[in-house]
């Protein structure tokens, strides 16, 4: 055993770590299973690095052979620099930070293993994410599950604007990409004793992959248990989350591409790093909208832009006010948050969700946004969206516009239709599902571009050029 | 009981004296099992029974108020709105085919589109309705969101005439004066507020919000409304704009199931409604709406049209099962009064289903209860 154990560490000494993959493209998943036979599962997947709690150097072995990455998850506890070498000496790629360590200690680890050029990733609280740092991946291990809220009864939860509400972490990443090209992680678990549907799992996949960033994928422990077994129907989910992690993969332009919104919204992370604030309520209506964080504000960061909410004006340099004075002088509207809005009641360090009394002060806003923002298309206007979310992107000269469309209903929604501003000639639908359909493109009443869809099943994206 | 023997019990029963003089028309009956079935040919049957469509629309402006009750973001169990308390855009397209075909110059849509004075096509668009297939249906299409002014440029005053039971007279917008025939087309439902919702009480959102709403002006209509009409109409909390005519007694009843069926009988003979078109083919029972916790899909498989908003509503209310004379306190009226004796007592039609000439699918057949 100790033999063949040195001969596949010699071996993983030899291979380029991460040589053809780099950790910005790695597709993670956890990965409860320590019998290699489990990476079958993987097998034509894009699923390209695992998380392991416990690990062996066979399973490293085997992994490795298949060109997968291999990561070492360490709580905080003892030194994690000790396990974190002894990982690394047993075949494992890299570690996973996960939780709120003291000060420190990630480039404590770092430095411990500098001589294995091993990657570590953080996956800290959303409030202790190192953003703009230089990591080419960071992430959290806190976040919402995507879907429609429910209440008690059944019925789903009305939101400010009428709407189901629905529960998503994209505004929350579209502020973390804000501030740097690092890879956005989110690793946060299905809940627990819950039923959790092959539809939540893709609706947790693609709210992430939407906004650009990854949803660490994770199963409860039913569904795992099945899928190990080859229960058909276990399969089959499986099947749908690795269809759609494909799909996003299968674009990796996607996420080089910028907001096509003419609204910006200007916050600090305080606000922007928690769910269901003022990016998230603004999504909900499918106003495509960029979020800047106020720290980065500058008058490059809303070129293009026709609005902005700045939502912490107290939080803004002099410099910074007179880029929203000039950005109002060019003709474009700023609403501003009353005087003493903000910081009326202090955050929970765990608290990734605005509370019952933050949500009725948010709403004091949310009214004016809304009156801004009214029937405006500001990028792209959508129809018979109200269960699903959406990201309208473009490349940066405007010419090509993509709009994605993710469902979190359990049903496949018919009839979508979708304006954009612009005038565009071609657009092409592209599903997970491997459709790819030419779409009749028409000049709706009010100008721009309109596309209809017949279906979405759990997410779908037209291309238009 | 058998169907027969039921119909026989609820024709019979006069709970309430009838009205002797009110008017008595026909109404069609058709069995359509779904809307993949061809609705059209099933329409054009029930016109043809109820003596052409050429003669009522040729040449004339059609202005339908449809039933988009609630907003289009609200869906039972996720399901599209057409199937559970729409109505149903293949029998609206259907209907402007139809009306097109009879000679219709003009076939205008209409809806006070919930919490909204935004275009109506943005709602149907929002409710997964095809607005191009629409607008090709017929020609002469359009469409106008009667929950604020619009595209006109004043609202149309409606005098109840002998009086009104809650208010003289009633502002609405001005798709309902510049028709030349007014149709409601509806969904066979319960309703929480008022027992059923059929022809009559679709038209209850007729009522602009921007002047009856819980958001309207004070003195002037708010272009702008973004809340229902819970407040100011259901429980009489608030009066609507100045610039609209006011309550005959701000101290009557503020129960909702005592102000709604008043209002509703006001408004049928205020504006009166020339032809119905009643959806049963897939619908909800319990209530109107995703927000009433107690409904549930069903799937009467019907359709009803008529010439006479009561008597098509008394034939649909006792083919859901129901007396259409029942009184309050009595399925399906239990909380509320009985909008089509209002109605009946208002002049607008019988409710005696004795006098009503019943076409195609009797109702004893077409009989599907709403509460088993």
């Amino acid at each position: 055993m100790m033999l063949r154990t040195a001969r596949w560490v010699a071996a993983l000494a030899i291979t380029p770590l991460f040589a053809s993959v780099p950790p910005s493209s790695w597709v993670p998943a956890r990965w409860n299973w320590s019998d290699p036979k489990t990476l079958d599962l993987l097998s034509g997947t894009p699923i390209n690095c695992l998380l392991l709690e416990s690990y062996s150097s066979e399973m490293a072995h085997r992994a490795s052979e298949r060109g997968i990455v291999t990561l070492a998850v360490l709580k905080p506890g003892a030194d994690p620099a000790v396990p974190a070498r002894a990982a690394i000496r047993a075949g494992i790629q890299g570690i996973v930070l996960e939780g709120d360590f003291p000060n420190g200690t990630a480039a404590r680890v770092r430095d411990a293993l500098a001589d294995s050029h091993a990657v570590v990733v953080e996956l800290t609280s959303r409030a202790h994410m190192p953003l703009g740092g230089p990591d080419p991946v960071i992430g959290t291990y806190q976040g919402v599950w995507p879907g429609i809220q429910v209440l008690d009864n059944g019925a789903a939860k009305a939101a400010p604007s009428g709407s189901p509400w629905i529960d998503t972490n994209s505004g929350f990443i579209r502020s973390v990409r804000a501030w740097g090209p690092a890879a956005v992680w989110l690793g946060y678990l299905p809940p627990p004793h819950t039923v959790v549907t092959g539809e939540r799992y893709l609706a947790a996949i693609s709210d992430a992959e939407m906004a650009g960033a990854r949803w660490v994928v994770a199963l409860d422990n039913d569904f795992s248990a099945r899928l190990e077994r080859g229960d058909p129907a276990a399969v089959k989910d499986w099947r749908g989350m690795t269809q759609v992690l494909q799909f996003f993969e299968s674009h990796p332009e996607w996420r080089t591409l910028h907001s096509y919104g003419k609204l910006a919204v200007v916050q600090d992370p305080d606000d922007a790093l928690l769910s269901g604030g003022i990016l998230d309520m603004i999504a909900a209506k499918h106003t495509p909208v960029r979020a800047i964080p106020g720290q980065r504000l500058t008058s490059e960061s809303l070129q293009g832009a026709k609005m902005a909410v700045d939502v912490d004006p107290n939080g803004l340099t002099p410099e910074q006010r007179q880029i929203l004075k000039d950005f109002t002088r060019a003709g474009a509207t700023v609403l501003t948050a009353p005087p003493g809005w903000k910081g009326q009641s202090a955050l929970q360090p765990d608290q990734i969700t605005l509370d019952k009394a933050e949500l009725d002060r948010l709403n004091d806003i949310w009214h004016d946004v809304q009156t801004m923002i009214g029937h405006k298309n500001l990028g792209a206007r959508l129809f018979n969206v109200s269960s699903m979310l959406s990201n309208v992107l473009s490349t940066e000269d405007g010419k090509q516009v993509v709009v994605e469309l993710v469902n979190y209903s359990a049903y496949p929604i018919e009839n979508v239709t979708v304006q954009v501003l612009g005038a565009f000639k071609h657009a092409r639908l592209l599903t997970p599902e491997g459709i790819q359909k030419d779409l009749e493109v028409y000049t709706p009443d009010e100008g721009g571009s309109a596309v209809d869809i017949d279906r979405v099943t759990a997410c779908a994206s037209v291309r238009l050029d | 009981m058998t169907r027969r023997e039921w119909i026989a019990l609820i024709s019979a029963a006069p709970l309430l004296k009838a009205a002797p003089n009110a008017p008595a028309a026909p109404v069609a009956i058709a069995r359509c099992a779904s809307y993949d079935e061809d609705v059209t040919a099933r329409l054009a049957t029930m016109f043809d029974q109820l003596g052409g469509l050429d003669r009522i629309v040729r040449g004339k402006t059609v202005t339908i108020k449809l039933n988009m009750t609630g907003s289009p973001g609200l869906r039972v169990d996720g399901r599209p709105p057409g199937i559970t308390h729409y109505v149903h855009p293949k029998l609206v397209g259907a209907t402007a085919h139809l009306m097109g075909q009879a000679g219709a110059r003009r076939i205008r849509f209409v809806e006070s589109a919930w919490a909204s004075g935004a275009p109506l096509e943005d709602y149907l668009l929002d409710s997964g309705w095809n607005v191009r297939q629409l607008l090709a249906a017929a020609p002469g299409v359009e469409f106008e969101n009667t929950n604020a002014l619009g595209k006109g440029s004043k609202y149309a005053r409606f005098t109840v005439p002998d009086g009104g039971y809650l208010f003289p007279a009633y502002d609405l917008n001005h798709a309902f004066e510049d028709t030349d025939v007014f149709v409601s087309m509806a969904k066979l439902k319960n309703h929480e507020t008022c027992g059923v919702t059929l022809s009559l009480k679709n038209c209850f959102g007729n009522l602009p919000a921007s002047i009856y709403g819980d958001d309207a002006g004070v003195d002037e209509p708010n272009e702008n409304p973004t809340s229902g009409r819970v407040k100011t109409m259901h429980m009489g909390k608030r009066q609507p704009s100045k610039s609209a005519p006011s309550e005959l007694d701000p101290s009557s009843s503020r129960e909702p199931g005592y102000r709604v069926p008043h209002i509703v009988a006001d408004l049928a003979k205020a504006r009166p409604i020339d032809l119905e078109i009643i959806d049963g083919i897939e619908s909800i029972a319990g209530g109107e709406g995703p927000w009433i916790k107690k409904i549930r899909r069903v799937q009467p498989g019907v359709l009803l049209a008529g010439l006479n908003p009561v008597c098509t509503d008394a034939v649909a209310t006792a083919v859901m099962g129901y007396s259409p004379r029942a009184e309050r306190g009595t399925a399906p009226f239990r909380t509320c009064d009985n909008t089509l004796l209002l109605a009946e007592r208002h002049g607008v039609g019988t409710t005696d289903l004795s006098r009503i000439d019943v076409r195609g699918v009797p109702i004893a057949q077409a009989l599907y209860r709403y509460e088993a």
